[in-house]
């Protein structure tokens, strides 16, 4: 020993080169996250939440009105025909399943792997993933040709003692639907419960502002819903213990949800003996696929709206960074099961097989096998530049590219094997009719009126998670603890 | 008794009901103590016989003894008749009259409607078969447009008595004409001679089968006409002649070919066919050796034929292009060995006369054709018509205003005159008439006929004129002043009365009167040597007696117009078929509209490019476009098709050169409505081929069948479960969830004979009609929606067709190949394959196809919610959907949906259409999925009358003291016919229980042409095929080398399968019988 020992060097700062940039910018205080989310709820209604709102709503109502024509007069208003009896019904309800899942993804497998950046974005996208849901399950209910018996699938005690047939994957696609709808919902609202407490809050503490009696009202009725949803929330140590608790459950839960459901609507496919169906890669192909389309719609919706809601501070560069990176990755893994299909096909010396892969590429749709491709394998890979992840029109363009790429996905899935089986007899060509396009875009206007409440309504952000990844959270950090720097209060 | 007014609408039973003095004992329970019970079993043929002689025998008390009541009213029974069991079909023997040999008929009827038509069995030269035409036309006795009464001028409706008042006053009014067409009636010959010279009496038919009588008359300088017997000729040579197409007496054709085709019960031996003809027909489609040539030059051909048999007198060396002299000399050589040669009706008459004396050369006089006695009827014709003086027309059926030849100035000829018109359809030739009359069907009228053979049938009604018609007997019968009703007149002409007329009727036909052959001496050549002059480049016009139309006569007949023509499975219209090269050389592509003009008329047709069709040749189907036919040939208010009659004349109403000047493209173009899209089998063993003799041929190779496809052993190896050495199942199979169904003694099978199938369509119109499957509308099949559940799937084959290499340029481009332009073609009848593991029912959520006990793949409507998804994980697609209401919605306004009119409270009438319908057989609704049940209900109807049959044999047994009885409840095999199988001339479906080894369709299935199709997916079809065997002469050239090495549909297997070089090595020679371990030949 001696004075020959050296003083120890404690590193009191990360380096520059190692550190991150932080969640929430400008090293912003809670209270100001807050009010900043809490703004888009309180403030007065933007003009551009009008516009958007009543041009959803009117396409909502095409939807609707489209639905309406096609119960009353027969499946025959759609493109099908013989031998192509999925079309654009069956395509968009993969296509929105598909986009319900970066939500539970990003809630559920984000948070078990301790991925703080989740808390940004996953209110958004798992409201996302429920009225993503909501679109697709309109269309497996509405597609069958006698939806008064639509019923029929639910494993109902009746005195026939008839059971729905467990063997097939659309009875499969009933129960992992609708669990997967149901856990998702489920989470989503435990996760909205202290938010809705801070809410009911808030507007108690405005009730004293009030003067005019008619805006009281309205705060009072306000004050009782977001009370009752709140289910008596006071953020006590003991709630806060039983909702983290509760949060992990959920989460372990949704967790093989997020990988269930798309394997089994992927069955819906696999489990068939036709080729170009009868696929065994299926599975994580779809559920990759699934999480690539949904993050490309994360990315199409929160873009805009981080710019409309000023969400900027909180909803980073590096959010928008981070989701790209996973929509190159799962884009990635799309387009390797792309190959490998073909390779499959070839290796596997059925000439079925092999041809059906050989008329996606070739035959008469070709050129929707070559847009999917274009937006599904190139697109993602411009990601790879930091300076396109981090250009927000880019990527907003880039997200509707993949949007596009994934519908075409499951059209060249659905449409290209059907139309070109075994029996060179049967084969035929699809189109869709003015009703199939009507009601597709239609629950886009569906989706986005959900959408534009759920802004309007409940906090868009989960303000106490964000709260939580915050420096200001972190008792260790020089920000921690009743530090404050840069918060207003 | 209260009348039920549940539905708000009063029934009663009889007037006492209504007037409320009803004896109620009569009706109440459906078998009261003591009542009559039948105890008889009711197999349908014994039960036919019963009902027929049992209401003859009865007696009830008239003259006008038959199926139908001899009272002029149908009501409600006040008194249930004797041997009337509501709800069992009754069976009566009739026939369907046609231009030169009338169909004996057995007509199911329901409730005294008439449902279903199937041959006569007991007929000796019938099978129990029928036609596709026959099986139509109960559709039209519903016909919602035919004509619904008499009326005048002033459209006043006349009653029957009211409108042959009239007609006796328009008669006596002038000169009197009657036109009519050709008729084999007895009854109407003698009536005529009766009318004698009250009226000129002139036939007209725009399909003139009476050329085979003229030509055979003209020939022996006898009143004779040919008998064709193909089933003792061992080699065929069609001249242009359709025989199991759009010819006459096809069915029969169809059958006699059949029989020469068979390889069944060992033997290798078969007929050879061959074809020359212009364009691709469905004879052509099943030719050994086919040879395409302008219809003018089959003369040429039949004379070079003619002159290498030593006949004098031609010089035989006018061979249009292309046809090598080994072809011809090759035939002669296969001709001598007792052949037969058969002319069409649209070829002229010196071909008809040359080949009267061909097969007189030959020696097929008196085996392979037979010549009958044919007394000339001496009528004028069309033509004659023209030339008379007359003051009233009478048009007794046809429709000459629509097909008189173009030359016949119609308009004119009418004009001035007084026109009594009797027609099935208000159509043109009614249209400005001074009297109407409406029509009655076949199955309406009282009549006679005569059979190809020339046994007369007799024609007994089922049911009263629905609109208060007349027959043709009647009118005529009328105007000779003859007071008696047209049974009595029958009666009179078959010189039966009595017990003699009621076994006459029960039996439908008097076999007595078989017409004997007569010897026939040297044939005149005079009239042979009229050669049609053929020009090379100049183009020549083709008119065709259209496969579902007819003349015209059934194009308001949905089955007919929806049913897809069997060559080019275009449905809803005709079209200006032309081959790949003249449509390239005259720039044309399928769907442009052309015109086609001939001596100062014009007729515009699209353009549809034909495989198989003769360069320079327009083949133009009659029937289409018509003025007036109803909403049927007028689907929604638009003409189906074009009217190729424009510009046919009396001259030429076979083929006629046109100057290629006249014909050029018109404005537009065209959709057609086609089936089948896609031509080309592309290599896959769908349909199984070979050759009768060489090397790879089936008398070497008779399981070769087993030698190709994914399922054969040399490609199966690794898909091969070597436990059970069939392939791994993809799904479950359900004899091992539930092991005691394979136990199971009846598992119903199906057999189809590829090489006796002709591809006729009758087998899918006898379905629709027995399945009550509803037609579509021209739309809805462009959609791709057709709802027929029994399809034939025809695939053109080609010599350097390299598959898989053109395919992905979309189904267009294959009109512009040239491996089109001499295609091999084979038929499939394709229906609901009953698969064991059947994939549809594995993916049905709701359970709504499901397995039965009996090995029958069924569909449970009630259940059905319509995802659809059991067609599309069915490999062979023979599901249909019912996208819209079709059977509850009329077809022009299906996308209405409820706002379109409802039928029931249509006042045109759409609704008659359902008395047609099967009451066995639900009818479905929207929204559910259907397709082929084997004909479940007469499986059912068989089980329910063995099992009483059964009863009552133990309990005769028991009576009789035998205590240790065992009676069995099986059904008898063959006692179950499908409805397809029932009206196959061709026997080429057997339908029976394959867990019965010694059943006809186990025995079919051990042989070894037996396939599956698509066998190596596993699902264990009980729909198997015996796969097809063509008969070339291997010394006869082909239109390329290689063309009699394989087939060319093996060919192109091998083409895909090992790359095309395996001429050689693919021939497995190395057969061994453990080779055929992977086969799954315990399917059964």
């Amino acid at each position: 020993m001696g004075s020959a020992a050296k003083k120890p060097v404690y590193l009191v700062e990360t380096p520059k080169e190692l550190e991150r940039e932080p969640l929430v910018a400008n090293k912003r205080a809670p209270g100001w996250i807050s009010d900043q989310i809490a703004a888009v709820i309180e403030g007065k209604t933007p003009r551009w939440w009008w516009i958007a709102f009543v041009i959803s709503f009117l396409t909502a109502g095409m939807c609707f009105s489209m639905i309406g024509y096609l119960i009353v007069t027969g499946v025959g208003v759609w493109g099908l025909n013989q031998p192509v009896m999925w079309g654009w019904a069956i395509v968009n309800f993969v296509w929105w399943i598909g986009i319900g899942h970066a939500g539970t993804l990003i809630s559920a497998i984000l948070f078990l792997l301790r991925q703080k950046w989740r808390t940004s974005i996953n209110r958004a996208a798992e409201a996302m993933t429920i009225f993503a849901v909501m679109c697709a399950g309109i269309f497996p209910a509405i597609h069958v040709g006698r939806i008064w018996f639509v019923w029929y699938p639910l494993p109902i005690p009746n005195a026939n003692d008839i059971w729905p047939q467990f063997r097939s994957p659309l009875l499969w696609d009933v129960f992992a639907v609708s669990t997967y709808f149901t856990v998702s919902l489920l989470f989503w609202y435990m996760g909205l419960i202290p938010d809705l407490g801070t809410m009911r809050d808030r507007l108690r503490l405005q009730a004293e502002k009030i003067k005019e009696p008619f805006a009281k009202l309205i705060n009072k009725v306000k004050q009782l819903l977001y009370g009752f949803f709140a289910l008596g929330w006071t953020g006590s140590n003991r709630h806060w213990s039983n909702y983290e608790k509760a949060y992990l459950l959920l989460a372990g839960l949704s967790t093989p949800l997020v990988l269930s459901v798309h394997s089994i609507v992927s069955f819906d496919f696999a489990v068939s003996q036709l080729p170009g169906w009868h696929t065994t890669i299926f599975p994580p192909y779809f559920v990759a696929g699934a999480v690539f389309s949904g993050f490309g719609m994360v990315l199409t919706i929160l873009i805009p709206m981080r710019k409309l809601c000023k969400m900027e501070e909180i909803i980073t560069v590096r959010h928008i960074e981070l989701m790209c990176k996973v929509t190159l990755a799962t884009g990635s893994i799309v387009g390797y099961a792309y190959g490998m299909e073909f390779f499959i096909a070839w290796y596997g010396g059925s000439p079925y097989e092999l041809y059906a892969f050989k008329n996606r590429a070739f035959g008469p749709y070709a050129w929707a096998y070559w847009i999917m491709v274009s937006c599904n394998v190139l697109t993602p890979q411009l990601f790879w530049f930091k300076k396109i992840r981090t250009n927000m029109v880019v990527v907003f363009i880039l997200s509707i590219f993949v949007n596009i790429g994934m519908w075409f996905e499951r059209f060249v899935i659905v449409v290209t094997s059907l139309h070109r089986d075994f029996m060179p007899s049967n084969w035929g060509y699809y189109s869709p009719t003015w009703v199939d396009i009507l009601t597709y875009v239609g629950t886009m206007g569906f989706f986005m009126t959900l959408f534009l409440l759920f802004i309007r309504f409940l906090p868009l952000v989960a303000i106490s998670e964000v709260k939580g990844v915050t420096p200001q959270a972190d008792p260790h950090d020089k920000l921690g603890g009743a530090k404050d720097e840069g918060g207003t209060h | 008794m209260k009348p039920n007014t549940d539905n708000g609408v009063k029934h009663w039973r009889s007037m006492e009901a209504m007037q409320g003095r009803e004896v109620p004992s009569a009706w109440q329970g459906e078998f009261p103590e003591g009542a009559f019970e039948r105890d008889e079993g009711f197999a349908r043929r014994n039960f036919m016989k019963l009902m027929g002689a049992s209401f003859g025998l009865a007696g009830l008390g008239l003259l006008g003894v038959g199926c139908r009541r001899p009272e002029e009213l149908i009501m409600p029974f006040g008194q249930q008749p004797e041997n009337y069991i509501h709800g069992v079909p009754q069976y009566f023997a009739s026939a369907r009259p046609a231009r030169t040999g009338a169909i004996s008929i057995v007509v199911e009827s329901n409730e005294g409607r008439p449902t279903k038509i199937e041959g006569n069995p007991e007929h000796p030269d019938s099978n129990g078969s029928t036609d596709m035409h026959t099986q139509a036309s109960i559709l039209d006795l519903y016909d919602p447009d035919r004509a619904r009464g008499n009326h005048n001028k002033d459209k006043k409706t006349l009653t029957r008595d009211a409108a042959l008042e009239e007609l006796d006053k328009l008669i006596e009014s002038g000169r009197t004409a009657l036109l009519m067409g050709e008729s084999t009636s007895p009854s109407r010959a003698r009536i005529l001679k009766q009318i004698g010279n009250k009226a000129q009496v002139f036939t007209y038919e725009p399909i003139d089968d009476d050329i085979h009588r003229r030509s055979a008359t003209e020939a022996f300088g006898k009143d004779v006409r040919p008998y064709y017997r193909l089933d003792q000729a061992s080699t065929i040579l069609s001249l242009d002649c359709d025989f199991v197409g759009v010819e006459a007496d096809t069915h029969r054709h169809i059958r006699d070919y059949a029989k020469g085709r068979k390889l069944n019960k060992g033997s290798t031996d078969m007929s050879r066919l061959y074809v020359v003809e212009p364009r691709m027909s469905q004879t052509g489609a099943n030719a050994d050796h086919r040879l395409r040539v302008k219809a003018g030059a089959v003369h040429g051909i039949a004379s070079a034929i003619a002159v290498r048999l030593g006949i004098e007198g031609f010089d035989g060396k006018h061979l249009p292009k292309g046809v090598e002299a080994k072809w011809l000399d090759q035939c002669v050589v296969d001709l001598k060995k007792s052949g037969v040669v058969m002319t069409g009706q649209g070829q002229p008459l010196a071909v008809h006369v040359l080949a009267h004396a061909i097969n007189q050369k030959i020696g097929a006089i008196g085996s392979g054709v037979q010549f009958l006695p044919a007394p000339n009827p001496g009528h004028g014709t069309i033509e004659d018509l023209a030339k008379a003086s007359f003051d009233v027309l009478v048009i007794l059926g046809g429709n000459p205003a629509y097909n008189a030849p173009s030359d016949i100035d119609w308009k004119n000829l009418v004009g001035g005159k007084t026109v009594v018109r009797l027609g099935y359809y208000d159509d043109e030739s009614a249209v400005d008439a001074d009297l109407f009359l409406a029509q009655t069907h076949f199955l309406e009228e009282w009549g006679d006929a005569r059979t190809s053979d020339g046994t007369t049938v007799a024609v007994q009604p089922l049911i009263k004129p629905l609109f208060d018609g007349l027959s043709e007997l009647e009118v005529l019968a009328r105007i000779a002043d003859e007071a008696k009703s047209a049974n009595e007149i029958v009666q009179a002409t078959v010189g039966r009365s009595g017990d003699s007329w009621k076994h006459f009727l029960h039996d439908g036909f008097d076999a007595g009167t078989k017409a004997t052959p007569v010897k026939v001496g040297a044939v005149n050549l005079s009239a042979a040597k009229q050669a049609p002059e053929v020009k090379e480049g100049e183009l020549e016009v083709i008119f065709a007696r259209d496969s579902s139309v007819d003349d015209g006569s059934f194009a308001n007949n949905g089955w007919c117009q929806e049913l897809p023509d069997p060559i080019t499975k275009i449905t809803w219209d005709n079209a200006v078929l032309v081959s790949r090269v003249t449509a390239k050389k005259l720039g044309w592509s399928n769907g442009d509209v052309v015109k086609i003009g001939l001596d100062g008329r014009s007729v515009e047709g699209p353009v549809w490019i034909q495989p198989g069709q003769a360069d320079e040749t327009l083949a133009l189907a009659l029937g289409y476009g018509r003025d007036k036919g109803g909403r049927i040939a007028n689907f929604d208010g638009k003409q189906v098709g074009f009217n190729a009659y424009k510009i046919r004349t009396s001259e030429a109403p076979g083929f006629v050169s046109v100057d290629s000047g006249k014909v050029g493209k018109a404005k537009g173009s065209h959709n057609f409505a086609c089936t089948q899209d896609h031509w080309s089998m592309e290599g896959r063993a769908i349909v199984r081929e070979a050759n009768l003799e060489g090397d790879h041929g089936y008398q070497k190779h008779k399981d070769f069948a087993h030698h190709v496809g994914l399922d054969a052993p040399d490609h199966a190896k690794h898909t091969i479960d070597p436990k059970t050495g069939k392939p791994y199942p993809i799904y479950q199979h359900p004899y091992d969830a539930k092991p005691e169904l394979k136990n199971q003694k009846v598992q119903w099978g199906m057999s189809i004979d590829l090489n006796s199938c002709v591809g006729c369509n009758a087998c899918v119109i006898a379905c629709q009609s027995e399945n009550n499957i509803p037609i579509v509308g021209k739309d809805q099949v462009e959609r791709g929606r057709e709802m027929s559940w029994l399809r034939i799937d025809r695939y053109y084959t080609g010599f350097d067709h390299d598959p898989g290499a053109g395919d992905t340029d979309g189904d267009e481009a294959q009109a512009a190949e040239e491996w089109i332009d001499d295609p091999q073609v084979v038929n499939q009848p394709m229906l609901c394959q009953h698969c064991e593991a059947a994939p549809c029912e594995l993916v049905c959520p709701v359970n709504a196809t499901a397995h039965d006990d009996e090995g029958l793949n069924v569909m449970v409507y009630n259940r059905c919610i319509g995802t659809r998804y059991c067609s599309n994980n069915c490999a062979w697609k023979v599901r249909r959907f019912n996208y819209f209401d079709y059977n509850k919605r009329p077809l022009n306004a299906l996308y209405k949906g409820p706002l379109a009119s409802n039928e029931e409270n249509d006042p045109t009438g759409w609704d008659l259409v359902k008395m047609a319908k099967n009451p066995e057989v639900t009818v479905r609704m929207r929204g559910v999925m259907e397709k082929c049940t084997y004909c479940v209900q007469r499986i059912e109807e068989a089980k329910i009358a063995r099992k009483r049959e059964a009863s009552r044999e133990y309990k005769d047994a028991l009576a009789g003291g035998d205590e240790d009885i065992a009676v069995s409840t099986m059904v008898a095999d063959g006692k179950i016919k499908t409805a397809c199988q029932q009206v196959c001339s061709a026997e080429a479906i057997v339908f029976g229980n394959q867990a019965d080894p010694k059943s006809e369709v186990s025995i079919l299935k051990e042989q070894e042409r037996d396939y599956t199709v698509l066998g190596f997916l596993d699902a264990r079809p009980h729909t198997t095929y015996l796969a097809q065997v063509r008969n070339p002469n291997l010394e006869v050239p082909g239109p390329f080398e290689g063309y009699y090495h394989k087939p060319l549909s093996a060919q192109e297997y091998d083409a895909v399968a090992h790359g095309g070089d395996h001429h050689d090595e693919n021939g497995h020679d190395d057969h061994k019988e453990d080779s055929h371990k992977g086969e799954s030949k315990e399917n059964h």
